[in-house]
């Protein structure tokens, strides 16, 4: 089972992410979301997707192009399993976190199969962005490798 | 002979770049000269007090000076404490990653008033930047606010909150004192061109909502004007708090003609588009309409366009594009000029007799990374009122935390 950790970012706080993720896993590889043919996703592979939040809510730039192929080619992901990890700032009231939000809804319409908790983290807040992420990377694959057995 | 960058400043544009050179070089060693005992730039001395969510950019710089190929050599000031010439001798590139902190002035008579000051400077002074601080603006009971992005927004909100608005920001105590002793009632945001022409970034509108005790007076805005700054000036005409205790009026379309008044500023008088003179009285102007090129270690017509200046010479962020653009935008670029610097670093390898590079702060009374962290760690450990940082505004007391020694830096690896 190899690991994917995607991210969408626009201030690289996702690809920090990713890829202490990667460093924390020892296993895996850090892919930017605009670097990604959605038509490359496998069921063979679990991902762990991070995605941060502009605009009023909106995709962070790297997330975009990758959405807008997934709703242009409208791939068939039923077996691709994901993990997902908003990244936001909570003094945005009314669209926290909805960056990630978005894209966990586009990879759910073409079949993807959510496991693990939906993770978050509050650029506002005293939490330790780097811990969040590795800790909910670390519950989510546990979730995964109960299931498998 | 391992390949040597030096990366003069250290804000959004040097980190960044440091960051994609350890990528795109592995090996190399990264080198930040920067003129303050502390790092990043415009995220601590520009971004809002109130915008700590912004701020967290900075976990991923301390990422990167903490990398054991970078090294942050603080409190050097290239141009004066060390020539560009020099550095260019001792390191195999040199990137300018200067930013642009001279603030664009109105052109109009009456700007050399006292209560007349310009909007790098009241948000240096806001964020504790040791050169503003000993000088403090003049603040009186009202103000005037001439331009119309996103930093005229920061400047209405820091005059405009009551104290207990800047809970969770990292707002000096001598600024919040200033700022609760000056009890302005009344700000008036001027921008020369319409509402839809703005440029501050609609959420930036909408957080207005959230200052208690502020009336918010917006010129009536036709329901067919359906930009987002129309959109969010309605949103907050609707939804503001109504209070007595500061009153913010929009006006759009108003170019400043003069400035008047006898020993301080007493008012503005603004053209409308039809040439139709209006006049604010007013005990204090901040003037918000960008700041001014070049960098000053760029030379005035170099090609900056590719990122590269000269052989082993290239420009980044402010200094290159010029004083626009985000903090995203900046990564952007720092990830672009990173490829050229490696590219071409790549093809050519270390210049055949270069000197050691720390040579040249030998005699400087540099610091370093740590030193950077006694200062935060202190930092930290003593904020009070609700502060998540009680920022050290005096130079010489953050030299003291820094501890700058002579000759500290270690030679090059053989
Ligand atoms: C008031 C204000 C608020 C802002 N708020 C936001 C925001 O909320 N969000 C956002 O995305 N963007 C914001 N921006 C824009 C953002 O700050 C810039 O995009 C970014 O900082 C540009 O990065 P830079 O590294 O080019 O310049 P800077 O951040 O200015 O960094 C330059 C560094 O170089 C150092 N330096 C200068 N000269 C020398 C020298 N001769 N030798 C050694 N070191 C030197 C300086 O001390 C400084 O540390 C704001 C800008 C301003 C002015
Ligand atoms: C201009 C701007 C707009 C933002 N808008 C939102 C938003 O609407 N909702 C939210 O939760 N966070 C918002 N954020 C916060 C970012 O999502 C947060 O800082 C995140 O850590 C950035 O991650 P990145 O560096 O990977 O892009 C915004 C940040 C900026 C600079």
């Amino acid at each position: 089972m190899s690991i994917d950790v995607l991210y969408g970012t626009e201030s690289g706080n996702a690809e920090m992410a990713a890829e202490e993720i990667v460093a924390a896993l020892g296993d895996g590889r850090a892919v930017d979301l605009q670097d990604l043919d959605p038509d490359d996703l496998t069921s063979s592979a679990v991902y762990l997707v991070l995605c941060s939040t502009y605009g009023d809510g909106e995709l962070p730039a790297s997330a975009q192009p990758f959405v807008d192929a997934l709703q242009a080619k409208r791939p068939d992901l039923t077996g691709v399993r994901y993990a997902i990890f908003g990244l936001g700032d909570s003094s945005y009231a009314e669209s926290y976190s909805l960056g990630g939000n978005q894209l966990a809804e586009c990879l759910d319409a073409q079949g993807a199969a959510r496991f693990g908790d939906f993770g978050r983290h509050d650029a506002s807040s005293s939490d330790d962005l780097v811990a969040s992420a590795v800790a909910w990377a670390e519950t989510a694959l546990a979730d995964v490798a109960t299931a498998a057995a | 002979m391992t390949l040597q960058v030096a990366v003069v400043g250290s804000g959004p544009a040097g980190c960044y770049t440091a960051q994609a050179l350890l990528k795109a070089l592995p090996g190399a060693r990264i080198t930040l000269v920067e003129r303050l005992p502390v790092p990043f730039g415009l995220v601590r001395y520009g971004v809002a007090a109130d915008h700590q969510g912004t701020k967290s950019v900075t976990r991923q710089f301390e990422r990167v000076l903490s990398h054991p190929d970078v090294t942050f050599v603080g409190n050097v000031e290239v141009g004066t404490d060390v020539s560009l010439e020099v550095l260019r001798s001792s390191f195999d590139a040199v990137v300018i990653a200067t930013g642009l902190d001279r603030d664009r002035r109105l052109g109009i008579p009456g700007e050399e008033l006292p209560g007349v000051v310009a909007s790098g400077r009241v948000t240096r002074w806001a964020n504790g930047h040791p050169d503003a601080c000993p000088a403090p603006p003049l603040l009186g009971r009202s103000a005037v606010v001439i331009g119309n992005g996103n930093v005229a927004i920061d400047v209405v909100r820091l005059l405009a909150k009551s104290p207990s608005d800047f809970a969770g920001s990292d707002l000096p105590a001598v600024v919040a004192s200033a700022l609760a002793a000056a009890r302005i009632e009344e700000i008036v945001l001027v921008g020369r061109r319409g509402v839809d022409q703005a440029r501050f970034d609609p959420a930036m509108v909408k957080e207005l909502t959230r200052i208690g005790g502020a009336t918010f007076d917006i010129p009536s805005i036709s329901t067919a004007a359906v930009s987002p700054h129309a959109v969010s000036l309605r949103h907050l005409g609707e939804h503001q708090p109504r209070g007595d205790r500061v009153t913010v009026r929009f006006r759009f379309g108003w170019s400043p003609l003069r400035i008047e008044g006898d020993a301080r500023v007493e008012k503005v008088v603004f053209a409308d588009s039809t040439g139709a003179e209006h006049s604010v009285a007013t005990e204090t102007v901040v003037s918000a309409i960008g700041f001014a090129g070049p960098a000053a270690l760029v030379p005035d017509e170099a090609p900056a366009e590719s990122g590269r200046l000269d052989a082993g010479l290239y420009c980044v962020g402010w200094a290159r594009r010029g004083p626009r653009g985000t903090i995203p935008e900046a990564r952007t670029d720092a990830r672009h000029v990173a490829g050229v610097v490696a590219a071409d670093l790549k093809g050519r390898g270390p210049i055949p007799g270069r000197a050691d590079p720390y040579r040249c702060f030998a005699a400087l009374p540099a610091t370093d990374l740590a030193g950077w962290h006694a200062i935060d760690r202190h930092e930290r450990a003593t904020a009070a009122d609700g502060r998540v940082r009680n920022k050290i505004t005096d130079r010489r007391a953050l030299l003291r935390l820094a501890r700058p020694h002579l000759n500290h830096l270690e030679g090059e690896p053989a």
